[in-house]
């Protein structure tokens, strides 16, 4: 339905690959206001179709594919989509995040979403070009890697500018924790390849002649002229991640004991400057890219194979290096490459290794694999995306292995999908995250708590206090800035830059001290977001989405939109039977101090999940209340 | 003597890894690391000394080691 809003095509398409046809899917301008787009969009047609009978591998699993309303109106880092299901890795909702140029094209084809119900007949792929939605067969396509997929897809469409997502040999045998691949950018997490592999569908084309509107256009254009300044002066988004990328993480983790170490044994990595991003810079790097539209620029280009292609990001590097005890940085790059070749979760896969070779240290399962052994991993991935000899068990992901060998208190999963490489023993409230994180065990949709505790700032890492709050706020936050459609790295200038250039002065210092005695304060803003009817002059989003889109927009429905997106996945999630029983981590994390000589270096982890759940007003189970459910008007 | 390892940006605006100072505490080897970082460069990072965060009196004994650590995001 057409929209009084800028920004929005107005239309939503559901796609039936069993019967190939297409049908205009009901939405209105009262649900942009509610949901805005992206992510939270997706749950909300998820959620008003799953029943909770549902299962990944199902013509009634759903699969959404959903830009937000920034895409296009040249808002800095606005490229990004947002593919929805349910996960096979999981068994509840999904939602993995891409920078790829899918997005941007099937808004110029003139769609917001796509909504993929059903399941091919036979191997296709589809192109969408305008009002025409054609299926392709797909024979000569399937088994391709992806980067071959996606040559030749460019001699088949009919349009010679295009965007494109395709899934590569793992998709197609359902490895559970196969990725998409949209130019050199992934939809990484949570299996959504493997649900794109069932349904027959290999790749998706789009292309189209629409083009975004703005609301504003002379104030909009204004705006993004003074984001982008602040953006580069800043010294996370304007330095650190344009001149390191994520990979100069490595280095701060290890200080601070939260680089993951032989299966999350350990925080810190003797070898770790070996696997830095600072070598990776010195050494291998040629230069950096970003997405479209993105002033950040936080991709590495490096050479593998005798080819120019995306260098690793700061999980692959950690979890291929010092949680398997590598420390040889060109393989690393290696297999990151092969990994998006073959269509695959580089954390999923790596965890599953590091599992894999503690399981066979403790006799648990021989199969072959060694800590520092690495040798034959190239091996192994392919016979993981092959489904051959231990590449078929080992596509299971860690936590069905740990179900079937043993060994589940070192299954570092939680709901099932295998954790980032942030050790969270020494930032306890990145641990909490990890539990209660909708999608399993991501940081990102954790809440990111460890840029408080230790990376960015420096507050107490091992109190409980205060890190439910923040967790919930900074979760809300993030939630709105995908479903607008942008990056989640814009997010890190909210914190002024001279509490990082200055982290030794007066005011830092009176800020990391402070910071676990305010939850109140935060709980106070998640509670009350209309109190917060402004704009904040570190937090440009708002006023963005007010002059591009012509929404009435502030920090406190920022926030509201989120918080209604979070609990929304949470309510699917219920439908599933998940509850406080699911919110749990290895273990390992919880019950084994990483410093034995200090009892606080674990999770208290119940503690703050009591305090969670009241702050986002759930009951004690961890689900929504009906009370809290109305006031979100998600009922 | 104090080895001082440097990471992040200031170590790839410098082009070292790794330097040999000789501080008694924390304050002079700040100072004694100007020959070689601008202050500036020095102030925006967070020291470590044998791991942990420390205070600028801190004392320093031979063999010690300090890191300088900037504040870092990522994903």
């Amino acid at each position: 339905m057409e929209s009084k809003y800028a920004g929005y095509m107005g239309k939503v398409m559901l796609v039936d690959l069993t019967t190939e046809t297409v049908t205009e899917y009901p939405w209105s301008d009262k649900e942009r206001e509610l949901y805005l787009g992206g992510k939270i969009m997706a749950a909300r047609i998820l959620c008003d179709h799953l029943t909770g009978k549902e299962t990944a591998f199902s013509e009634e699993n759903w699969m959404v594919i959903a830009t937000g309303p920034l895409s296009g109106t040249g808002a800095p880092s606005s490229a990004r989509f947002d593919i929805s299901a349910l996960s096979p890795q999981t068994g509840i909702l999904a939602s993995s995040n891409c920078g790829g140029s899918f997005g941007l094209y099937l808004k110029r084809a003139g769609y917001d979403a796509i909504i993929l119900k059903g399941k091919c007949r036979s191997r296709k792929w589809l192109e969408i070009v305008d009002d025409q939605f054609i299926f392709h067969d797909a024979d000569d396509l399937w088994g391709t890697k992806t980067g071959r997929c996606q040559e030749l897809l460019a001699g088949k469409v009919s349009t010679k500018k295009f965007g494109k997502l395709c899934i590569g040999p793992a998709g197609e045998n359902q490895v559970l924790y196969a990725g998409i691949i949209s130019d050199e950018r992934a939809s990484g997490r949570t299996g959504l390849g493997a649900v794109m592999g069932w349904k027959n569908l290999k790749a998706i084309t789009a292309a189209g002649t629409h083009t975004v509107e703005v609301y504003d256009k002379e104030k909009t254009k204004a705006w993004i002229k003074k984001w982008f300044e602040y953006l580069q002066k800043h010294p996370l988004t304007g330095s650190q991640l344009p001149k390191l990328g994520t990979a100069g993480l490595v280095s701060s983790m290890q200080a601070c004991g939260l680089l993951s170490t032989r299966n999350y044994s350990a925080g810190q990595f003797e070898d770790f400057d070996k696997v830095s991003g600072e070598t990776l810079a010195e050494e291998f790097n040629i230069t950096n890219k970003g997405c479209q539209t993105c002033p950040i620029r936080c991709a590495r280009t490096v050479e593998v194979h005798g080819k120019q292609v995306k260098g690793p990001e700061l999980e692959t590097l950690g979890l291929l290096g010092g949680n398997i005890c590598n420390n040889d940085l060109q393989k690393i790059l290696d297999w990151n490459y092969e990994l998006d070749e073959l269509g695959m979760d580089t954390i999923s896969a790596a965890n599953t290794i590091a599992w894999a070779m503690e399981a066979n240290e403790k006799g648990l399962w021989d199969n072959g694999l060694k800590f520092g052994c690495v040798e034959e991993l190239s091996a192994i991935f392919e016979d993981i995306a092959y489904r051959r000899g231990i590449g078929d068990e080992l596509a299971q992901g860690s936590k069905c292995l740990s179900e079937k060998y043993g060994g589940k208190e070192f299954a570092m999963h939680a709901k099932g999908l295998e954790l980032a490489a942030y050790e969270p023993r020494r930032a306890v409230g990145q641990g909490l995250g990890y539990a209660v994180s909708n999608r399993g065990g991501c940081h990102l949709n954790g809440g990111y708590l460890v840029i408080l505790e230790g990376l960015g700032l420096h507050v107490n890492t091992q109190t409980p206090k205060a890190k439910a709050d923040f967790t919930m706020l900074f979760q809300d936050l993030m939630e709105t800035i995908s479903a607008s459609g942008q990056c989640l790295f814009t997010s890190y200038a909210f914190f002024p830059g001279f509490l990082l250039t200055k982290p030794n002065g007066l005011i830092t210092r009176a800020v990391n001290a402070a910071a676990t005695h305010i939850g109140w304060a935060v709980r106070f803003m998640n509670k009350c977001p209309r109190a917060l009817a402004l704009h904040l002059p570190v937090f440009h989003h708002t006023k963005m989405i007010k002059l591009a889109l012509g929404m009435p927009m502030d920090f406190g429905r920022y926030i509201a939109i989120g918080e209604r997106g979070y609990t929304m996945e949470r309510y699917i999630n219920c439908k599933f039977g998940i509850t406080e029983a699911d919110d749990k981590l290895p273990k390992r994390l919880t019950d084994v101090p990483q410093d034995p000589s200090n009892p606080k270096t674990r999770i208290p982890l119940e503690k703050m999940k009591r305090t969670y759940y009241a702050a986002r007003g759930w009951d004690h189970n961890g689900i929504p209340t009906e009370a809290t459910l109305h006031r979100l008007k998600i009922k | 003597m104090i080895t001082v390892k440097l990471f992040g940006l200031v170590r790839l605006e410098t082009g070292i890894r790794e330097l040999q100072i000789e501080a008694a505490d924390l304050k002079q080897l700040q100072k004694e690391l100007t020959q070689y970082i601008p202050r500036e460069k020095i102030k925006g990072c967070v020291l470590l000394l044998n791991g942990s965060r420390a205070a600028g009196n801190t004392k320093l004994h031979d063999g010690d080691q300090v890191m300088l650590m900037p504040p870092v995001a990522g994903g």
